[in-house]
């Protein structure tokens, strides 16, 4: 059996959101002020509205008052969005995702009862995951079939007081919706001398706590919020921890294999998507040579080659995203057992990448213009394709479960 | 076959490397980072390059200038571009003018023309060209189409040409003192048949600057609008003759290949010292990225590119000086946008891991790169260089 017919309900979710963004966002998106990447601001009313919709809770389950949407979903709603506007896609995307995580998954029915009923009240509740430190390398590199060495990846310390709550003293960067999040899982040390991930824990800190600055990262080369956050003495309580200690790490991060992964491939195939339909409108319209742009081989085929490499793009992330829904299809050799999320990242990146650029160049001077989002469109795809360690890196991971070794 | 540089080479090339390296590269950066695009202009750097030669180089002896071959002007140019891509093509804009000046200008059009560009720092030259309806149509022109190409009307009126129109993305647009224009003297006929090129002076009555264009890349460089609105163009400065603005001007036109081709390599330099220095000072693991295989494979591809483009450059740019025409000047402009996109690109790889933050100089090689496919049409720029083969 082989089937890639949508739900009614997958359907319904595409089209209510295409239908949000062509009225909300997509104003948005292309005014003067969204256009330069260096000076876009979050456009905090429209992501009030999407959450309104329910996209910010989009993967949470209903049980819980969310969509329950599988990561199939998520990725149809996440490429809409984006071909939209990647901030605000990012930020809702990078909180649904969490959401699911965090509540349907490591949370305590106790824990639950003190975070959910805010989650769900506040539209402006966002929510991030802390796992990155400044000079610390999660490049797999050097490594590269070789054990990671096992220096502390994660400085960042809690120490146990008396009453058992916890004091976090560090620093953490390149934290995703790190400005706007409430709420935010922060990978700590518990056990200064167990080795590796052993001595990890993870603690919820609420944006309240005394002691925890947050600062935006000010050199602008991601999607939608970023920052650092400083924490001095933060005092969180005992019932704030996540899971057990010294578990490590238990959220994979946007970027690895997790949930996460093929979300923010779909992110990137939809900021290709939006470049591509800029230029095939162009294409259809704009006369030169005594014939529209479309009915020049040179032209044709440029617009065919970005509509070919978006399709497939589509297809590697539409696969992965299944796959991590239904995990059976690998057990039972319907599926390749690889890191598919990260084979559907690396090739969308190079992908969208590509497509942007040429999308881009059928607009001729125009397409490097400010004021016309082409330009906007490269750049968000250019920042997509080197995030993170980069797809040479991701490249390194798949060859490396190509010869059978897998890293947690 | 000699390739080595004679001395007066090596001198011109030493010179620019100089004057790249302690005045261009210093205010590239900022110059980028400036958000008005009528803002990222220097004059001073104007004026010290013009007091080193750099703006009147094409220029002859005889009429003042250095009569530099073209040779000299591929290297100075990329020496220039590996301070700032943009700078360079500021000077090097000049030049192209300065050979089509030489090429189709009368003995009394170069006196009264040269003589003041020549004595003044601050005149730079332009050229007004593209319409919001014709960009590509001005360059593979239709042959049976009259109706595309240049809009700008042209009409004698005594001694003067009365000019009303639109040009847009004129390059020193607004900052040039002299301006080649091309205008439609007769609308019934193709784009080829029916232009006309004027010289048109900045305090023209009747022409006025637009808007700067804001650019992702070559941020320093001005593009802008020029407006026409009954301006009045004496009839002494109308070049050629009437309705032939179109025709070939000899070896001057295969600069416009050359120009660009000679400022990637410096773009591509740029680059390469970039992602070298990156290669051996960062760490990973406690061993320099230099290290590891894919970086090398990288730096490696890096410079083999590079310097393909340098012996392929200087070939041209001998061609050019041997008055050899081949199609190698037009196929030499499509190899170096595939050149310089690909060698930023590699730059940028080896920036990866860097997490929420890119070098910015690095960024901005990269965006300074993609104007070679976004300046004169890449698709037109491939089918003239094919059928120049296929001829």
């Amino acid at each position: 059996m082989y089937n890639l017919r949508l739900s009614a309900e997958q359907l319904e979710f595409r089209d209510t959101v295409r239908e949000f963004v062509a009225q909300e966002v997509k104003p948005v998106a292309v005014s003067p002020q969204r256009l330069e990447a260096a000076e876009r601001r979050l456009p905090m009313e429209l992501l009030d509205k999407a959450s309104g919709v329910g996209l910010r809770t989009l993967a949470l389950s209903e049980e819980l008052g969310g969509a329950g949407a599988d990561n199939l979903t998520c990725c149809l709603v996440t490429e809409e969005l984006a071909a939209g506007d990647a901030d605000v896609a990012a930020v809702l995307t990078e909180t649904s995702t969490l959401g699911h995580m965090l509540f349907d998954r490591l949370m305590t029915p106790i824990q639950r009862e003190r975070f959910l009923p805010q989650f769900l009240a506040d539209h402006r509740y966002h929510l991030a995951l802390a796992d990155h430190e400044p000079e610390t390398d999660s490049a797999l590199g050097v490594n590269y079939h070789r054990p990671v060495a096992s220096e502390a990846r994660i400085r960042t310390t809690a120490a146990r007081t008396a009453s058992g709550d916890w004091v976090i003293n560090g620093v953490k960067d390149c934290v995703a919706n790190a400005p706007v999040a409430k709420l935010i899982a922060v990978q700590v040390r518990t056990e200064a001398d167990a080795p590796g991930a052993e001595g990890e824990s993870m603690l919820l800190v609420p944006r309240e706590t005394q002691g925890l600055v947050v600062r935006e990262t000010a050199d602008r080369w991601y999607h939608g919020a970023c920052g650092e956050l400083a924490m001095r003495d933060c005092l969180v309580p005992a019932g704030n921890l996540l899971g057990a200690t010294g578990k490590g790490p238990l959220i994979p991060g946007a970027g690895s294999s997790g949930r996460g992964a093929a979300v923010y491939a779909a992110l990137n195939l939809g900021i290709g998507r939006a470049a591509y339909e800029a230029a095939l409108d162009y294409a259809k319209l704009r006369v030169q040579g005594g014939r529209r742009l479309i009915e020049h081989q040179a032209i044709g085929t440029k617009l065919a080659e970005i509509a070919i490499r978006l399709e497939v793009a589509r297809a590697a992330i539409w696969q992965a995203a299944w796959a991590s829904d239904h995990p059976e299809a690998v057990a039972d050799r319907s599926l390749a057992d690889l890191p598919l999320q990260t084979i559907a990242g690396v090739f969308t990146a190079e992908a969208v990448y590509r497509a942007a650029k040429d999308a881009a160049e059928c607009f001729g001077a125009m397409g490097v213009m400010k004021d016309m989002p082409l330009q906007k469109y490269i750049h968000d795809a250019l920042v997509c394709l080197h995030s993170g360690s980069g797809n040479s890196d991701a490249k390194l991971r798949i060859a490396e479960a190509l010869a059978g070794s897998r890293r947690p | 076959m000699d390739f080595s540089l004679n001395e007066e080479q090596r001198a011109w090339q030493m010179k620019a490397r100089k004057f790249a390296l302690e005045e261009i590269r210093p205010i590239s950066l900022e110059r980028d980072r400036i958000a008005d695009p009528h803002e990222t202009f220097d004059w001073e750097i104007v004026k010290q390059g013009s007091r080193l030669g750099f703006r009147t180089a094409v220029v002859s002896k005889e009429r003042g200038g250095h009569g530099i071959d073209f040779v000299t002007q591929a290297l100075v140019m990329a020496e220039l571009a590996k301070g700032d891509s943009a700078i360079s093509k500021t000077f090097s804009q000049c030049w192209k003018w300065s050979h089509l000046i030489a090429a189709v200008c009368t003995e009394e059009q170069k006196g009264r023309f040269l003589g003041p560009f020549v004595a003044d720092d601050t005149f730079v030259l332009g050229s007004g060209s593209t319409e919001p309806s014709s960009g590509s149509d001005n360059r593979l022109p239709p042959e049976d189409d009259p109706k595309a190409g240049i809009k700008l009307r042209a009409e004698r009126r005594g001694d003067e040409w009365i000019l009303n129109g639109d040009k847009v993305f004129i390059a020193n647009g607004s900052i040039a003192k002299l301006f080649f224009l091309s205008a439609r003297t007769n609308p019934h006929v193709p784009v080829s048949a029916g232009t006309t090129r004027f010289l048109v002076s900045s305090d023209t009555p009747g022409f006025r600057v637009g808007k700067v264009f804001n650019k992702s890349g070559w941020r320093f460089y001005q593009n802008a609008e020029l407006i026409f609105e009954n301006a009045r163009v004496p009839h002494a400065n109308l070049v050629g003759e009437v309705n032939r603005g179109r025709a070939e001007d000899g070896v001057g036109g295969l600069f416009n290949d050359l120009e660009l081709a000679a400022n990637a390599i410096g773009v591509c330099e740029a680059a390469c010292e970039q992602a070298l220095h990156t290669a051996r000072t960062r760490m990973q693991g406690g061993r320099p990225l230099k290290d590891q295989q894919v970086v090398q494979l990288k730096f490696g591809r890096m410079h083999m590119l590079t310097e393909a483009l340098r012996s392929y450059v200087l070939r041209v740019a001998w061609e050019c000086d041997q008055k050899i025409r081949s199609p190698h000047a037009a196929l030499l402009v499509n190899f170096s946008s595939d050149v310089i996109q690909e060698v930023t690109e590699l730059c940028m790889d080896i920036h990866d891991g860097a997490g929420a933050t890119m070098d910015l100089g690095v960024d901005k090689l990269v965006r300074d790169s993609f104007i070679w496919t976004h300046l004169a049409g890449d698709s037109v720029l491939r089918m003239k260089a094919a059928r120049r083969i296929a001829k």
